[in-house]
């Protein structure tokens, strides 16, 4: 019987195989890891929709596989319908390298896959697990060959460099180098990067503002949120006010669909945030932001921040995304100038807020006052938003942050 | 007084030196440290002095008995001060070489014994002080010891274990070896072929355990003709010494011999027998207890062993444990392996304990040597197999050297054809074994062995002839083809 691969998520349609779980002959149960997928969003286990054992594996690791593409071939009984489906535990997490290792060796005798003592050396040592690898030599021996052609594939692989497993230091022309793969997260960072720069007409609009009533705003929630074990940022607020300006601008909330040449507006708002994690920048989207309390929000981010911190965000997280928020002020820095998150069409920079001298007009007189300032950057792809627009969005936000109150009025 | 080094050994025997001289050789500044010499239990008291006893047993025996090939010697006897001379200088060669290999890798040497007092630190008692060593990393070889018998209290004057059978001065008239696993049997057959009555008596059903039966089965005949009494299935319960040290009463239960259970009402029977000396080898206990491992954080399991990972990392990270500590099997050769895997780990290479294929040799006469899955585990793990048998009675170097007894039993995968295991007994097991190993290893099929070249005349031609066998075709034996 086929095995094909299942639907991945919303949008998902093809992912690259990095790694097989199973191998011919393995007996496998419902619901087993057969492989590792990784789609433009996340990396998945797919689970196994029948029992049964392998019979053989059709798709090589390093492949691009396809939504319905013939995966492997069993003998045992398939699952019911109901029974696939969607993967649930997409993970960064590799094993290390030894983890196929059992330390009962007896056991591994019959169905270990066929490699040379020196050659389960090489593999340790540049980091690539056996399991995954196609044997060239007779009975589908890996052979040393295998292994080198091996590193150079997964450098498209899902698998986070990790210091010291393939990193190589070698002698430059001006000193000591040290070379390390270039792949899994970081590789699809600069895929992704890339197309957005290729594709989108960047511009960024950068503009100030008071928020001195968003800081005591936030303080005072601080404390309602603690009781309920939940912190709130500055995130949730700023969320609450791009959703109710993008309503009155509702192009920054749209895609470019080049292929039909259409612009798809969106009358929900998900807005993917920027998190920076070990393996690099991953953006998991809060869900219809609209309808969703300050503290549902702060709920939704931390929980979020969470599972992208632990490796364990699931494809629905990464999915679906309608405009992007980057909290570029957490560092430093005055602003940011932000790369979109293509295929949407704007991307709003929060920079750090710091308490500032300025010149207010009190009772018909200037004064310097202190007040807590800040400044929003707000990139846009000019080629469907014009800086005119940008900039009115910009104001409305604006009026939003320095008066909180007023998101009350949105509905 | 305080003394710092990087890495400590603590033990140098098989496992211990060999981790101590790779480390060094990887760069490391290493200290080792033993409470008694260089070489563990493996040189001084176990498999080398063994095989040197059991050489000249076995020598002694073909002296004695060659008239039928034409080779009539009289008066030959035993001179057993000498002999243990002998063996002692084998032993000191061994040692001595050991000691000198550390001492040209730059290994310092404290001979003391040593327990943690705190997870980086180890308290050392030499014969003239006690100080105190803080260390970065350390590996545990401490070895083990044989198992104590509650009511058999060793002396090594009239009870033995293996420390004191191996240094024996006198023969006694009789032995009792209680125990009939490879340690009882090696050194029982050594003493049967100089001339000892030797009784064994084993709890379990079967010699060996462990072992194929098909395999014991050979040195259990063996046994027979040369006298040794075995009991299987029996109790010791307790011993009483005469005033003079010159025999013991052992109160006994008895199963019958080979297995055949006696009836009922006798086997419930105590009997009382007498030897001149007891010889107890019941398993070895690791040397776990003494170090104070609490204190550096450090639990064992039930069976005092420590439990690590591919490394032979423990659970606390900076510390390693290798050989007998580590658990089964308790090997030289396996603790060895350990030592290489566990110095390169410390050393940051990217080492891991990944071993397929285990031999294990034991010197009965004839000998066994076994590698990979027995057809019991084979069976076991639901595989479906091949077995091919080749005598070594139709192995012309068998028979050339009057070595006809044995076989080579090999199991195959019928499905794949890879080769699962192989399990000898016969003359020079422990010698052939490693080709067998290094067929595991590389993943090789019962193929690969059959179409490889063996010189004639030679003992490894079984291992051919059985991969043969395996496929259903050995040259030398006639297997008539089944007609429907």
């Amino acid at each position: 019987m086929q095995f094909r691969l299942p639907e991945l998520g919303e949008g998902v349609h093809e992912g690259e195989l990095i790694k097989w779980s199973v191998k011919v002959g393995d007996f496998v149960k419902y619901d087993q890891s057969l492989c590792e997928i990784m789609t433009d969003k996340a990396t998945v286990e797919i689970p196994s929709a029948f029992q049964g054992k392998v019979a053989e594996l059709h798709v090589q690791v390093g492949k691009m596989i396809h939504v319905g593409e013939l995966m492997l071939s069993f003998e045992g009984t398939a699952a019911s319908v109901s029974h696939a489906e969607k993967p649930s535990l997409p993970s960064n997490s590799i094993p290390s390298p030894e983890s196929h290792v059992t330390h009962d060796s007896q056991a591994q005798i019959a169905n270990r896959t066929l490699a040379a003592p020196s050659t389960r050396r090489l593999a340790r040592e540049m980091g690539v697990d056996l399991l995954g690898v196609k044997g060239s030599g007779p009975h589908g021996r890996v052979m040393k060959e295998d292994i080198r052609k091996e590193e150079i594939h997964s450098a498209g692989s899902a698998v986070p460099v990790r210091a010291g497993i393939s990193e190589r230091v070698l002698p430059g022309p001006a000193g000591e180098e040290k070379r390390v793969p270039f792949r899994g997260l970081r590789k699809k960072i600069a895929e992704k990067m890339r197309l957005s720069k290729d594709r989108a007409a960047h511009f960024t609009y950068v503009e100030e503002a008071d928020a001195t009533a968003l800081v005591t705003l936030r303080n005072q929630a601080k404390d309602i949120g603690a009781k309920q074990g939940v912190k709130i940022t500055y995130l949730p607020f700023v969320m609450k006010a791009m959703a109710a300006a993008l309503k009155q601008f509702p192009i920054l909330n749209s895609t470019l669909d080049e292929e039909r040449g259409e612009l798809v507006y969106k009358y929900y708002y998900n807005i993917g945030l920027s998190i920076q994690t070990e393996d690099g920048l991953m953006a998991p989207v809060v869900k219809d932001v609209a309808h969703k309390s300050v503290i549902e929000l702060a709920r939704d981010i931390q929980g979020l921040v969470d599972r992208a911190r632990n490796k364990r965000l699931t494809l629905d997280d990464l999915h679906g995304s309608t405009i992007t928020l980057t909290n570029a002020g957490s560092i430093g820095g005055l602003f940011a100038t932000p790369v979109i998150n293509y295929p949407e069409v704007a991307i709003l920079g929060l920079n750090k807020i710091v308490r500032k001298p300025v010149v207010k007009v009190i009772n018909g007189r200037e004064e310097i006052v202190i007040r807590d300032w800040t400044y929003f950057s707000l990139s846009l792809d000019h080629r469907v938003v014009d800086g005119a627009i940008g900039a009115e969005y910009m104001k409305l936000l604006i009026q939003y942050i320095e008066n909180p109150s007023l998101i009350l009025l949105d509905s | 007084m305080s003394n710092s080094a990087d890495v400590v050994v603590l033990g140098a025997g098989p496992a211990g030196y060999v981790c101590a001289i790779r480390l060094a050789q990887l760069g490391k500044k290493v200290t080792v440290i033993d409470q008694a010499e260089v070489g563990g239990v493996c040189l001084n008291r176990g498999c080398i002095p063994s095989k040197a006893l059991i050489y000249a047993g076995s020598l002694f025996e073909k002296v004695a008995h060659s008239s039928e090939i034409g080779i009539e010697v009289e008066g030959a006897k035993v001179n057993l001060p000498k002999l243990m001379k002998w063996k002692d200088s084998v032993v000191q060669k061994l040692t001595g070489g050991v000691a000198s290999l550390l001492k040209a890798n730059g290994c310092q040497f404290i001979a003391g014994s040593a327990r943690f007092v705190g997870p980086k630190v180890l308290e050392i008692k030499t014969s003239t002080n006690t100080q105190q060593l803080t260390f970065n990393q350390i590996v545990i070889a401490t070895g083990s010891r044989p198992t104590l018998l509650p009511g058999f209290d060793i002396d090594q004057k009239q009870i033995f274990d293996s420390t004191g059978a191996l240094s024996l001065q006198k023969l006694p008239q009789s032995l009792l070896c209680i125990g009939g696993g490879y340690i009882g049997l090696e050194l029982g057959m050594f003493y049967a072929k100089v001339g000892v009555k030797v009784t064994v008596v084993e709890g379990g059903s079967g010699l060996l355990g462990g072992v194929d039966p098909d395999l014991s089965k050979v040195v259990a005949k063996k046994l027979e003709k040369l006298g040794v009494s075995v009991h299987l299935n029996s109790q010791v319960k307790g011993c009483r010494k005469d005033s003079h040290g010159k025999s013991i009463e052992v109160t006994w239960t008895a199963g019958g011999p080979e297995g055949k259970p006696e009836s009922k009402s006798e086997s419930k029977k105590e009997k009382k027998s007498e030897f001149e000396a007891v010889l107890v080898t019941i398993g070895r206990t690791p040397n776990s207890d003494q170090l104070s491992l609490n204190q550096a954080g450090l639990k064992v399991d039930s069976k005092g062993f420590l439990t690590v990972d591919a490394q032979r990392r423990t659970s606390v990270s900076h510390i390693y444990a290798i050989g007998d500590i580590a658990g089964q099997p308790l090997l030289a050769h396996k603790g060895s392996k350990e030592g290489m895997v566990a110095a390169e780990a410390i050393a940051g290479l990217k080492s891991a304990y990944d071993v397929v294929a285990m031999p294990a040799v034991i010197f009965t006469d004839p000998e066994i040597a076994t590698v990979g899955l027995t057809e019991a585990e084979a069976k076991a793990q639901g595989l479906e197999i091949r077995i091919g048998l080749f005598p070594f009675a139709a192995n012309g170097r068998a028979l050339s050297v009057a070595e006809p007894e044995g076989f080579v039993k090999m199991i195959g995968d019928a499905k794949t054809g890879r080769l699962l295991g192989v399990h000898i007994v016969g003359a020079e097991a422990s010698n052939l074994i490693s080709e067998a190993t290094l067929a595991l290893e590389m993943g090789a099929h019962i193929e690969d062995l059959a179409l490889t070249v063996h010189a004639h005349p030679t003992l490894p031609e079984t291992l051919m002839e059985a991969a043969e066998a395996t496929l259903g075709h050995a040259i030398h034996i006639f297997k008539p083809s089944k007609r429907e």
